[in-house]
């Protein structure tokens, strides 16, 4: 066996009497590149909420590194991978106090390297004047980035990026694209609808080819 | 005793000025007469209770007796705590309560021993009126507190699962949170704190002057118990939220939808088979 990072087993999702997923398996060895596309509510964001421990999984089994995911675990995921929400209500307030309040989490201390954040924020496209900016008023290509730059500066090599450039514009998405898959070590794990994702080395996947059920 | 007698038929005259909101709830349509009525009932025949009883507990002047009364308001004060704020009793309930008893009594404790140098810390004279004043302006400030706490986290709960995904532990993701409802609990307290005097001579003060005191000693008095208030009230709320998250949030870091009581806000929580 590879070096694992995570697996899904037969898993299946209910809320309620809802079912949003039905056996679904993946196996996601480290450094693999995973695309995952389906339809609008299929259960793609759930999938990613059950691994971070926010959704519970109501048949199967999920697996970290090996390890049956527990509460225990999630907490651990949640120091280990970095996500981007698609969600891009992150929070309030200057960007930079946000950033500081992301390094002051004890798993994450020490972390904050300006010059790397001048980096990604070069990669970005992103002006050094947005720091001083309030969160809220960004526009929603700004707040992905910035979300993709939070999930940069954590240092981390695991990443579920859910819908992170879906409001870029399309050379932006290539750009943040190339930066990802440059990293021939990094375990990606992507929800997109963007073609720029789709290149050689990483693979496709169909989610709920079927229609969910309801009972 | 200065204070002259309010006779019944006084009183009367008293309640005849209600005549005027009435008559404004009704030319303009309010409809608040019979909540007015209601009210005012209701705080007539709490208030008789009261006195029938106060009048024992004075006399009678027992130590337990007295405890057992502030015991008593606090289990109310509590109560109307969640009940407030539309949370599910069951597993706040005891947490709120031993939240308040700490906060309070200790602050209670201290007043009459330090500030007031009571020989009997458990003078029915002080220890009911004071401790009365105490716990229902930390009640105020708890309702407003953890209000905000949980209508936040609901409300907010992306920004919070975000900051989890991050890699916070409870605590630091709920800081935040924290930190608003106690700027929320706090803030009319202290702009009482600061405007007593000014707009307003409080009750206590009122009642004292009325019954003889020297104004000096009414506003010494009066300096003392809104600093025990404000001290009550950021320790209770603090309890309260400290002790209430450990039975309102999984193991997970989520608060549990259940605790909340829908009053037909989201339909998230629908039957559970
Ligand atoms: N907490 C929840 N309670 C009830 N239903 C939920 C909950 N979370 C998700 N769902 C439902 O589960 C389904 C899958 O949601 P999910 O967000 O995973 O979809 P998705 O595949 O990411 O869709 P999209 O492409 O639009 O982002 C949706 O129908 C959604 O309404
Ligand atoms: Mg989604």
């Amino acid at each position: 066996m590879q070096d694992e990072i995570i697996r899904y087993e037969n898993v299946g999702v209910s809320f309620g009497s809802k079912k949003v997923l039905s056996n679904f398996s993946l196996n996601i060895p480290k450094g693999k590149k995973i695309l995952m596309k389906g339809k609008s509510g299929v259960g793609k964001s759930t999938l990613f909420k059950t691994l971070l421990g926010f959704e519970k999984i109501s048949e199967g089994s999920l697996y970290y590194r090996g390890k049956l995911l527990n509460p225990q675990l999630s907490w651990q995921v949640r120091k280990e991978v970095a996500y981007v929400s698609q969600n891009t209500d992150l929070g309030e307030g200057p960007v930079k106090a946000l950033l500081e309040e992301v390094h002051a989490y004890r798993p994450n201390r020490k972390k904050m390297d300006p010059e790397k954040l001048h980096m990604f924020m070069g990669e970005l496209e992103l002006e050094e004047d947005i720091l001083e900016k309030n969160f809220e008023n960004l526009s929603g290509g700004e707040k992905q980035r910035i979300g993709i730059l939070i999930a940069l500066l954590l240092g981390r090599d695991v990443f579920l990026l859910d819908e992170a450039t879906s409001s870029l514009d399309s050379g932006l998405k290539k750009k943040v694209a190339d930066n990802f898959l440059k990293h021939g070590d990094w375990t990606l794990v992507i929800i997109s609808h963007d073609r720029e994702w789709e290149r050689e080395e990483v693979e496709i996947i169909e989610i709920g080819k079927t229609d969910p059920i309801e009972e | 005793m200065t204070s002259p007698d309010i006779s019944i038929p006084s009183l009367m005259l008293c309640f005849f000025l209600l005549v005027i909101p009435l008559a404004i709830s009704y030319r303009i349509k309010l409809h608040i007469s019979w909540t007015t009525i209601d009210a005012v009932a209701r705080m007539t025949v709490q208030l008789v209770l009261v006195g029938v009883f106060l009048t024992y507990v004075f006399d009678l002047n027992n130590g337990a007796l007295n405890m057992a009364w502030v015991l008593g308001m606090v289990i109310i004060a509590s109560y109307s705590t969640i009940r407030n704020i539309e949370l599910k009793m069951e597993k706040l309930l005891l947490p709120v309560i031993l939240s308040f008893i700490a906060a309070n009594l200790s602050v209670l404790m201290y007043f009459n021993k330090f500030v007031l140098d009571l020989g009997n810390l458990l003078e029915a004279r002080y220890l009911i009126p004071i401790g009365g004043m105490i716990l229902g302006n930390s009640l105020k400030g708890n309702i407003v507190g953890m209000g905000v706490f949980y209508e936040d986290i609901r409300r907010n709960e992306n920004r919070y699962i975000y900051n989890l995904s991050l890699g916070a532990s409870m605590y630091e993701a709920l800081m935040p949170y924290i930190r608003k409802c106690l700027r929320s609990a706090l803030r009319p307290t202290l702009a009482n704190i600061a405007t007593t005097g000014i707009v307003f001579l409080p009750g206590m003060m009122t009642g004292q002057i009325l019954e003889g005191a020297s104004p000096m000693l009414a506003i010494k008095y009066q300096i003392s118990i809104m600093i025990a208030i404000y001290v009550s009230t950021t320790m209770s709320t603090v309890f309260s939220i400290l002790s209430t998250i450990h039975t309102t949030f999984d193991e997970y870091g989520l608060v549990k939808k259940e605790i909340y009581r829908e009053k037909g806000k989201k339909k998230e929580n629908k039957k559970r088979i």
